[in-house]
This record gives structure tokens, C-alpha cells and sequence, in this order.
């Protein structure tokens, strides 16, 4: 019986099954805790795969073919991206001038700030490029990451604890600094740390979530569009 | 606000779940053509939100199917991406050697950008006279 189930380790079944029943344990656990950054399902459900990966002896690259349609979808989620920001148009309309210089300003802070760090500290391209994407949404980050060199799966590390960090210190961040428009304090929030900044700009102001989901849907599409003419120049 | 140029259907909405689909599927194929033709180093689906986007200018009107369709998948993102993470446990040895510069990196950038975001958007706003208001309402629209 033993060796029967055991063939069941090549079927997508099993892998599918045991991703998304560790991630909804640990979105059970986000929940409860009022979707604490520090709780995110994301965190808590990857060490359990791999230590599941680990222990029946599975190469990740039998998971990664196991699990390849839960990825299949990352790239229709990325074009909805275009939905929210065609549905705030009047506002980006009118609010244009500031939107677009602190979304070039972001993200090209992003981008050079993460950069310099890793270059200063001697780290190889291909962490630099890893490193790079790192304020576009999970999706865009990997695949630009991909695109440049660098290390997919580490650029959605990268990308997770951004999100988990700059959602922790975004208040206290934006409140040392005197920010009282909750358009600037979500929208800065958005374009630094995507959905997850997002999530917890919702939490605290409607406006400030709006504008938050708003900068995370231009930064995916900036972070791209700067990364790729920099490659282009390179 | 352009006026909605779709007459109000029989069932509330137009379009189906299969039409959304298909219009974001159609979107991301011809960003992977473009970017295949044109070599640029974006990606197919950057490029195909692109295109989603001038799509909805071109033809702008109500499309519930398609906020609901787009709304169901970026809610659902997290679970989306939690397959790919598990490959970081194929880069040990980057992590261990580079493990403090990527932490170091995603400190800094996360806090700057945060800070330099926020002042910009301030700085441009009171410039063009904008107050701090709150405006739930409209940035809902």
C-alpha cells in the first residue's frame, strides 16, 4: 500500500493539494491575528512546503512542475492590474503632477537605493538583479527579475519581506515625518511595498488604501518600464 | 465622467466570466507576442497590462465581470506566488553568502522609497495648492 501512494509523489495532485492546505493554515492563523504583517500566510506556508519537500525526499523541481498553474495565473493577474488604475482615472487625472513625480521619485529610489546596498556590499549580478524589481508586486518583480538575470524565487523573498517590513513601519515611518495627507502616506506605502503595504493601508484609512492599491498598480508597471530601459542602456 | 456607451443589459452587466477571461488572456498573448517581436526586456503581462488599459479607454463602460474576474486574482495573489518562494530553498548558498547585503538592501529601499514618495507627492501637491483632505469618497471612484 505503502508504494502504491508513494507514486501518488509525482501526481500535481498531492503538491497542489499540500500548497493550498499549508497556505490556508496559515491564512487561518493571519486571520485570527487581524492579518498582522508579521502573520502573513506567504511567510509561514513556504517553510512548511519546503520542509514537507525536505522530508519525503521530493527535488524541488518535481514541486515546481507540480505547482506550475498556480503560476500560469500570476500573468492574467498582472494585466488586471490595469483595471483598478483605469477605475481611478478622474483622480490620477487630476492629481497627475504630484502622482507621477512621486511615482518616478519612488521608484527610482527603490530601484538605486536597493541596488547601491547590494553593489557597496560586493554582492554578485545576479543578486543585484534579484534585488532590483524589488518594489513591484510579487508577479512583476519575478518575471523582470527573470528578465534581467537574476533569481526569481529570491526576488519573491525579496519582495515579501519588503512588503511585510514596510508595512510594520509605514505609520510610525509616516507619522515621524509629519505626513498627515492620507493620499501621500498611502500612495508612498503602495509604492513601496505593494500589496502588503496596501493591506495595511486599508486598515487604517480608506483613502489611504485607494491610493495605496493605486501606487502599487503604477509601480509594477514603472519598476518594469525604468528596469528595462536601464537594461536596454547597459 | 465620459458617458457609458453600453446600453443597460437584460442581467445588470455585459460581458461573461469566460468573456473577462478570455479578454485577459488575449491581452497578456499579444504583450508576449509584442515582446517577442520587439525584444524589449518587459514583460509579456507588463506589456499586456498595457494594452488592457488602452483597451478600456478605447471602449470604456461598465465591465463587472471584469472587475469581479481581476479582483478575484489580485485577492488572490498570495497564493499564487507561495509555489515560486519555495524555490528559495534551491539558493542556500546565495543566502548565506549574500543573506545581510539582500536584508541590508531591502531595509534601506523600503524605508527611502516610503520617505521620498510621500515628501514628492506633498511637495508637488502644495504646490498646485492641494490640501491634505481626506477624500474617501472620490479615491474610491
Amino acid at each position: 500500500m505503502i508504494a502504491a501512494l508513494s507514486s501518488l509523489r509525482a501526481e500535481p495532485i498531492l503538491w497542489l493539494a499540500a500548497t493550498l492546505l499549508a497556505f490556508e493554515a496559515a491564512d487561518i492563523v493571519s486571520r485570527r491575528s487581524a492579518r498582522h504583517p508579521l502573520a502573513h500566510p506567504v511567510l509561514w506556508s513556504t517553510p512548511v512546503l519546503m520542509g514537507l519537500l525536505t522530508l519525503s525526499g521530493t527535488p524541488y523541481p518535481v514541486y515546481a512542475s507540480a505547482t506550475a498553474m498556480l503560476g500560469f495565473l500570476l500573468g492574467p493577474a498582472v494585466v488586471g492590474l490595469a483595471v483598478p488604475i483605469w477605475k481611478r482615472r478622474r483622480v490620477i487625472r487630476r492629481l497627475a503632477l504630484p502622482l507621477t513625480a512621486a511615482l518616478l521619485a519612488g521608484s527610482a529610489t527603490a530601484i538605486m537605493s536597493g541596488v547601491g546596498v547590494v553593489w557597496l556590499m560586493g554582492a554578485p549580478d545576479v543578486v543585484i538583479a534579484s534585488v532590483a524589481p524589488r518594489a513591484a508586486t510579487t508577479p512583476v518583480g519575478m518575471q523582470v527579475s527573470a528578465m534581467l538575470g537574476g533569481l526569481p524565487a529570491l526576488t519573491a523573498a525579496i519582495v515579501i519581506f519588503s512588503g511585510v517590513l514596510g508595512a510594520m513601519i509605514a505609520t510610525p515611518l509616516l507619522n515621524l515625518m509629519g505626513v498627515t495627507d492620507y493620499r501621500a502616506r498611502g500612495f508612498s506605502v503602495g509604492v513601496s511595498a505593494h500589496g502588503l503595504g496596501a493591506a495595511r493601508a486599508f486598515q487604517v484609512n480608506a483613502t489611504a488604501g485607494a491610493f495605496a492599491g493605486l501606487g502599487m498598480a503604477l509601480n509594477a508597471g514603472m519598476t518594469a518600464l525604468l528596469l528595462s530601459l536601464a537594461a536596454g542602456l547597459k | 465622467m465620459r458617458a457609458a456607451v453600453t446600453s443597460p443589459a437584460p442581467n445588470g452587466g455585459s460581458g461573461t466570466m469566460i468573456g473577462a477571461i478570455a479578454l485577459l488572456l488575449a491581452c497578456q498573448l499579444a504583450g508576449e507576442a509584442i515582446q517577442r517581436v520587439s525584444g524589449l526586456p518587459l514583460p509579456g503581462p507588463v506589456i499586456g497590462m498595457g494594452l488592457l488599459l488602452g483597451w478600456l479607454a478605447l471602449w470604456p463602460k461598465e465591465r463587472p465581470t471584469l472587475d469581479q474576474v481581476t479582483a478575484w486574482l489580485t485577492a488572490h495573489l498570495s497564493v499564487l506566488f507561495v509555489a515560486a518562494a519555495v524555490g528559495l530553498m534551491q539558493e542556500g548558498p546565495i543566502l548565506s553568502r549574500h543573506g545581510l547585503a539582500i536584508a541590508a538592501a531591502t531595509v534601506v529601499s523600503t524605508v527611502l522609497t516610503i520617505m521620498v514618495t510621500a515628501w514628492t507627492f506633498r511637495l508637488v501637491a502644495s504646490r498646485l495648492g492641494e490640501d491634505d483632505i481626506d477624500e474617501g469618497g472620490e479615491a474610491e471612484a
